[in-house]
């Protein structure tokens, strides 16, 4: 079966970016989910190549099958079809005993190392701006082997160092000093991986092998890597870029507007004309 | 046996000024919110707030001026409200003292006080600011000298893995809290407690605290639990107050019964990004109304609307996102 290409103006970043994070989702893999863009991902990637992967959301349901999308993890639609449904405590033992293969993320600050903020904005101990704090963030990167990061691409976003590291990347720091190390070192046993990719409204980006810093994969349709390179703060690795984002196909549109969110709730429609 | 039936009213005299409190739910699901209503009517101060997750009802403390620590590591409304803007501002006003630690970590941290042990070990977080020492706020204002039992000596300690050799370990303390407050679709006059759906971190929030309160949907035969032991969350003993309270979680939603009411939520996201704004909307549905007065303001066609459908166990009226 082939596959047929949505035509640029029949779909929007956020089908781009659903669809992207859609296929980063292998199938038989075990997914942790958290609210909003990335459950419709998951899901998607469960109604077309991944029919066998495993879903949990971090309230506690495992291994779930929600026939049409939870407005968050806490949601009753979360149980419909679930194999079990618990609590916070199972869903983060299943995470730390190391059952997880993939977290979907996001970020209100990114590094090039993948350290990512959520808690603050400006000095912690004065902050311009108190944002969420880490909610699973940290847990979900500590314990899964992949995590994903969807976010917004501005400058302001994608910075030399993060206001607060929330979530740990490649290169961390190590207490009391402060001072930073590469994760492996840090972690030992408990090392598994990390952030494998940052899917921004700009682009994908993943993360070199062994500097662990960030370099551009693919720029999405109509943005040059000089133009993306120019919307970080910091020197962005942009010799490695292998082309275009894979645009989504009708039957993911199709899955996107019809089935999965139909109410548009994280996923607008594009206006047709 | 005396009856562990209370008023709304005498749940919220039970929590008192400095208390440690700690609550029900997730993010905008099952929060005792009837309760925390009462403890802003009844002008509570000095909470100290214990919490796997945040949500609607921190928010209201905070807001209300009755919180002078939280420790967590979330708070927000979901999609109905991107951040907790009373946090927010309080933290930026240093009227408030927040200390940050990772979801699980305040997880296990429930599951070492539910145990009786006095920390848990994990591996979560390393390499993050939640290590920095720093950034140690409780022991910045001086408050980790021992002299408050809710209060640990330290926020966190690293230790080398004895055992196995499994190289760094975060030990977190437990949590210690005076006063769980639980909301859930039923509990028996006894205390015997049955959630329906997702238990999120209940079962370790009753056990950790020294006083649980159980506000239910409805209050049901003891012997009607009893039936089917298994599928009963908390046991009796563990409850130590009832109180039959409809639709005291709104506007956060409870599975089986009710959706969350994103109007609501929306409302008062947009409204309280000000002290001003939280006060008057605190004017509007809270002062001077009791729980059967907000139900009325809030009318039968919206809660309708909210109303699960028992096959589907959420609300199939309910335009989500909306």
């Amino acid at each position: 079966m082939g596959k047929e290409y949505a035509a640029p103006g029949e779909y929007g970043l956020a089908d781009l970016l659903c669809c992207a994070a859609s296929r980063e989702v292998g199938d038989n893999e075990v997914v942790f989910a958290g609210t909003g863009l990335p459950m419709v991902a998951i899901m998607l990637a469960q109604k077309t190549h991944a029919p066998s992967l495993k879903l949990i959301f971090e309230a506690g349901t495992l291994d779930g099958r929600p026939p049409e999308i939870p407005t968050s993890v806490g949601d009753a639609r979360c149980e419909m079809g679930a194999s079990r449904a618990s609590g916070l405590y199972d869903a983060f033992s299943i995470a730390q005993r190391g059952y997880v293969d993939l977290g979907f993320l996001g970020g209100a600050e990114v590094d090039q190392y993948g350290n990512v903020n959520t808690t603050c904005i400006g000095d912690y101990l004065n902050p311009e701006l108190r944002l969420t704090g880490s909610g699973g963030n940290p847990d979900i990167n500590s314990f899964a082997r992949r995590t994903v990061f969807i976010m917004v691409h501005e400058k302001r976003r994608f910075v030399k160092n993060v206001s607060y590291i929330t979530s740990p990347g490649w290169r961390v720091k190590r207490w009391p000093e402060g001072d930073f190390v590469p994760r492996r070192s840090l972690y030992g046993a408990a090392y598994r991986g990390g952030p494998s990719a940052v899917i921004s409204t700009a682009g994908v980006f993943r993360f070199d092998r062994e500097s662990g810093r960030m370099y551009l994969d693919t720029c999405h349709p109509g943005k040059t890597p000089r133009e993306i390179r120019e919307l970080c703060q910091f020197d962005l690795d942009i010799s490695r870029v292998a082309g275009e984002t894979e645009p989504p196909t009708q039957e993911e549109l199709h899955l996107i507007h019809e089935v999965l969110d139909p109410d548009q709730i994280f996923i607008p429609r594009v206006k047709q004309e | 046996m005396s009856s562990k039936r209370i008023t709304l009213q005498q749940a919220a005299e039970i929590i008192t000024d400095g208390a440690s409190l700690t609550f029900s739910g997730f993010t905008i699901w099952r929060r005792p919110m009837a309760i925390v209503f009462e403890l802003i009517r009844q002008r509570r101060r000095g909470l100290h707030l214990i919490e796997v997750n945040g949500g609607p009802q921190t928010e209201f403390l905070v807001g209300a001026g009755c919180v002078d620590i939280w420790e967590s590591c979330w708070v927000g409304h979901e999609l109905y409200g991107k951040y907790g803007a009373n946090l927010s501002r309080r933290v930026g006003n240093g009227e408030i003292i927040v200390e940050d630690y990772s979801h699980a970590e305040m997880m296990f941290r429930f599951a070492a006080g539910a145990a009786g042990a006095p920390f848990a070990a994990t591996q979560t977080s390393l390499g993050t600011d939640i290590h920095n020492p720093a950034y140690d706020m409780l022991g910045r204002a001086g408050l980790r000298d021992g002299n408050n039992s809710r209060i640990p000596r330290h926020k966190y300690r690293f230790v080398d893995d004895p055992f196995y050799g499994a190289g760094q370990q975060v030990l977190v303390p437990a949590a210690k809290v005076d006063v769980a407050v639980m909301c859930v679709q039923q509990v028996g006059e006894e205390g015997t407690v049955r959630v329906s759906g997702q238990y999120y971190s209940d079962p370790e929030a009753a056990r950790t605290a020294d006083i649980t309160i159980v506000m239910a949907e409805e209050i049901v035969p003891e012997e009607y639990l009893r039936r089917e032991a298994d599928r009963n969350t908390i046991p009796s003993f563990e409850v130590d107050y009832v109180v039959e309270c409809p639709f005291g979680a709104h506007p956060t939603g409870m599975f089986g019964r009710y959706d969350v009411d994103g109007a609501f939520l929306k409302d008062f996201y947009g409204r309280t990004r000000t002290q001003e704004g939280f006060d008057d909307f605190a004017k509007e549905w809270i002062h001077g109304l009791d729980h059967l007065g907000y139900l009325e303001k809030l009318g039968w066609p919206r809660m309708l609307k909210l109303k699960a459908n028992t096959a589907l166990n959420y609300s199939a009226r309910e335009k989500k996102g909306e």
